[in-house]
């Protein structure tokens, strides 16, 4: 017992050194700033925010929206101060406070623009609330905002590596499902198209690359946590975190994610390694020693914020697992599937067509989803049942009460709750397009929530 | 006998592990040396310039018959310039879906193809001398549609209209600038394509998110995103489903005027065309001597992709072959077989309709091409 509390009061309360957060808060902000500003530059705020029509939001969620070109604009414009300040040490806190919010603002405006990583980051920044990351080489520091601090409980370093291992963790379980384990899929198929990568191309085709590199992908995510907090084998843990993310950044699009976790892994390196990359920034800093300081330190009393960020890592844990509640299969369903850290698992394709009902005959009318939806937010929808019954709700109130003139000259009225179902085809792991959802079903009556959706046709292999 | 008594091995002929006693496809197919270069190298050689070098040569000889027309109208030089629109119009159908690098930079297809056309503004601009082909608010009444209305002008026997271009100097101008136009428009996309063809080629290994396969802007996804927006789009949507009224509300009145090619009644055979030639450049087929190099279907092979364990491409040109099949039964112009024979029509259109899953989802998927335009960590 002893022992145990020995152990947690090591890994919480006693005093550690602050420089590898404050080279975490440099690193974690200037990724914030320049994926930021990818964003802007390659338009996306104009093709994700602004030329959509319709936003698929999150339940409970509702009210949020883009508002207007001034409005989004000035949020991305928000989020390149912020990451800027943070970096900086300026304004810390608030600009923390801000970041997260406008970020997860945003996030949550469409989940066709739903990735892992975008998750991750509204995860991170919302930690960084809560940590001191200013008290050392920060302008809060020069313009005596906040008092300069070398030694910091060791939770408030801790709980970044605790965030990056649940990260990984989840990723690994994500894999052990029969597709990625004994079919391989979807590497098995992605591979194929990468033959003319240079060199290792021909190997790619080899059936066995695809199994080897599943199960060293699921392997990697599993163990690289534990690697990497054994001083020992650290370094050997962080080439295979780069090694790791540099492969799968050239072969598949997906962003500046590799390049978050290669920064942020850094974490885990030793407080001599971090005060050895503050040192290049400014020496002055190093040349007298501060071991005082620890006596000094009053340990805190913040209760609240502890149980907060308990409960915050709780729900984390059991997010991933809430698919178990449903039947059907997770990969078809998606019942359960975002906020899991299920990256890159699954290949799935779809196709919609959407039909309103003429009240009293047994007539109907083909919508064209291009005149609401862009092709990005149409092609999301074709897979995902949430978005599918979301899209038809729309449908329903856009032709509420609505009339209808015929070009053969008839009028009809549509009443209050016009009758919407679709017809949806879908490939899982190329294995052929089949009929997801039961076409039969009126959707305008069935509502949003968690609850299971029965109109999903079960899936035959 | 029994189906699962049959022996189990590749079927696929083409497999460098073919194997004749097979009777039932077990998944093990394996091609040797399939490489996305010769594949494309193939493609824009022996389907791609080539097409579209006879399309400019059409328009062309298209030119020569205009110019003979004005020189001397007379009915014999009528149907002489009729006959080489009808040719050109056919050969545009070959290139039609090849609607990436120049000929969407300059937007070939709205400015060579857009119906219907506005028959009013298409007399005004004659009436007044007035018309301005660099505007876009013009593309419905210039290019191909046009001189199917001013050359089938309804109303006029072939006497009148001979009658009505000797008498009109401003109509014989707008023929020819009509032409102009197409010369302009189709010089300039040969010309980018002779001149950038090695891009083209080469553009999936230089592309800048590195060798991201068939991500968003490589040679392959444009293709196929090309193709599939074309024939779901142009073909089935425009040819056949929105004059037949499937698009037209709950009563899907027909609204046979939106037919392709209204006024000459040749709708159909340009529609069969257009899908033939979609065929041919997925089997890869040469557009000049028409033999089998490598396509999209040996792609489709090559990764193995199937449905209902069947071949993707396979399955996919069967589609292919009932919809001509299907189209090939139509005797008359379109637009009166919309009238006339619409029951049957529908059942064709179905048929159209059933091959669009088919390019758009497996196709895609199996080819590893997103219809997107975003970073994607696969979610």
């Amino acid at each position: 017992m002893m022992e145990i509390n020995k152990w947690v009061n090591h890994l919480t309360k006693n005093f550690v050194s602050i420089y590898p957060l404050v080279v975490f808060r440099i690193f974690f902000g200037i990724i914030l700033f320049t994926s930021t500003l990818r964003f802007i530059l390659k338009g996306w705020v104009y093709d994700l925010y602004l030329k959509p029509t319709y936003f698929f939001t999150y339940k409970g969620f509702d009210w949020i929206s883009p508002v207007g070109e001034n409005f989004i604009y000035g949020a991305f414009a928000l989020l390149l101060i912020f990451s800027l300040l943070i970096t900086l040490g300026l304004f810390y806190r608030v600009s923390a406070v801000m970041f997260f919010l406008v970020f997860t603002y945003i996030e949550l405006i469409d989940k066709t623009n739903y990735l892992n990583h975008y998750y991750f980051i509204s995860l991170m920044s919302f930690i960084m609330i809560f940590l001191p990351a200013n008290k050392f080489l920060s302008i809060d520091n020069l313009l005596g905002i906040i008092k300069e601090k070398r030694f910091i409980e060791a939770w408030k370093i801790n709980i970044i590596k605790l965030q990056v291992g649940v990260v990984y963790f989840y990723a690994g379980i994500a894999k052990l499902n029969y597709h990625w384990l004994v079919e391989a899929q979807p590497l098995s198929n992605w591979l194929k198209h990468q033959s003319d990568f240079p060199i290792f191309g021909n190997l790619f085709l080899n059936d066995y690359t695809a199994y080897i590199f599943s199960w060293s992908g699921a392997l990697f995510d599993l163990l690289i946590f534990f690697i990497l907090i054994n001083k020992r084998y650290r370094i050997y843990g962080y080439v295979l975190v780069v090694v790791f993310h540099i492969l799968t950044s050239i072969m598949f699009p997906i962003g500046v994610f590799p390049l978050v976790m290669i920064f942020t892994t850094l974490i885990f390196f030793s407080d001599e390694f971090h005060e050895k990359l503050l040192y290049f920034i400014n020496k002055n800093k190093f040349l007298k020693k501060y071991q005082s300081e620890i006596i000094n330190s009053k340990k805190e009393k913040n209760l609240l914020i502890k149980l907060l960020l308990t409960a915050f890592f709780i729900l984390q844990l059991i997010l991933p697992l809430r698919f178990l509640l449903y039947p059907g299969k997770l990969f078809w369903t998606e019942q359960g599937y975002r906020f899991s850290w299920r990256v890159m698992l699954i290949e799935k394709a779809g196709y919609a067509q959407f039909f309103i009902h003429e009240p009293r005959m047994n007539r109907k009318m083909l919508i064209e989803n291009q005149n609401y939806l862009t092709p990005q937010q149409e092609k999301m929808m074709a897979t995902q049942p949430d978005m599918i019954l979301q899209f038809a709700h729309f449908l329903s109130s856009e032709f509420k009460d609505s009339t209808i003139n015929e070009s053969n000259g008839e009028i009809i009225y549509l009443g209050e709750n016009p009758k919407i179902t679709a017809k949806v085809k879908v490939s899982l792991f190329n294995k052929g397009s089949k009929d997801f959802i039961n076409s039969n079903v009126n959707l305008s009556n069935i509502k949003r929530g968690l609850k299971h959706k029965e109109w999903i046709l079960k899936y035959e292999d | 006998m029994c189906i699962s008594c049959q022996k189990k091995g590749c079927t696929d002929p083409v497999a460098i592990n073919y194997s004749n006693e097979a009777e039932k496809n077990d998944n093990s197919c394996q091609y040797q040396d399939f490489d996305k270069f010769d594949l494309l190298t193939n493609l824009t050689n022996n389907y791609i310039l080539p097409s579209i070098e006879s399309y400019k040569n059409k328009v062309t000889l298209l030119k020569t018959s205009t110019d003979l027309f004005i020189l001397s109208p007379n009915i014999i030089n009528l149907n002489n310039l009729r006959s080489s629109w009808e040719e050109t119009h056919l050969n545009w159908q070959d290139i039609a879906f090849l609607d990436f690098g120049p000929s969407e930079y300059i937007l070939l297809r709205s400015q060579t193809n857009t119906y219907p056309i506005d028959t009013s503004e298409v007399n005004n601009s004659i009436l007044n001398a007035e018309w301005n082909f660099h505007n876009a608010t013009y593309n419905d009444s210039k290019g191909l549609q046009a001189l199917d209305y001013l050359l089938h002008k309804p109303g006029y026997s072939d006497l009148q209209l001979v009658n009505y271009y000797s008498s009109n100097v401003n109509a014989k101008e707008y023929l020819k600038a009509i032409i102009d136009d197409l010369m302009v428009n189709i010089n300039y996309v040969n010309n980018e394509w002779i001149n950038h063809k090695s891009n083209f080629i080469n553009d999936f290994e230089i592309n800048n998110s590195g060798f991201s396969s068939n991500s968003q802007g490589s040679s392959i996804s444009n293709i196929i995103n090309a193709l599939c927006l074309h024939y779901e789009f142009y073909v089935r949507r425009g040819k056949i489903g929105l004059p037949l009224g499937v698009f037209n509300g709950f009563s899907q009145q027909e609204l046979p005027h939106l037919v392709e090619c209204y006024f000459s009644g040749k709708s159909l055979q340009n529609t069969a065309r257009c899908i033939n030639s979609i065929r041919n450049f997925i089997n890869g087929s040469g557009y000049i001597n028409n033999d089998n190099g490598l396509g999209l279907d040996d792609y489709m092979n090559f990764v193995n992709a199937e449905y209902n364990n069947m071949q993707l491409s396979k399955v996919i040109d069967n589609q292919i072959v009932t919809i001509l099949e299907e189209l090939n039964n139509y005797n008359n112009p379109l637009s009166d077989e919309i009238i006339n024979n619409k029951d049957d029509l529908l059942n064709s259109y179905e048929e159209l309709q059933k091959l669009v899953p088919f390019i758009k989802v497996d196709m895609t998927s199996g080819l590893g091409v997103l219809i997107t335009y975003q970073d994607n960590d696969g979610d």
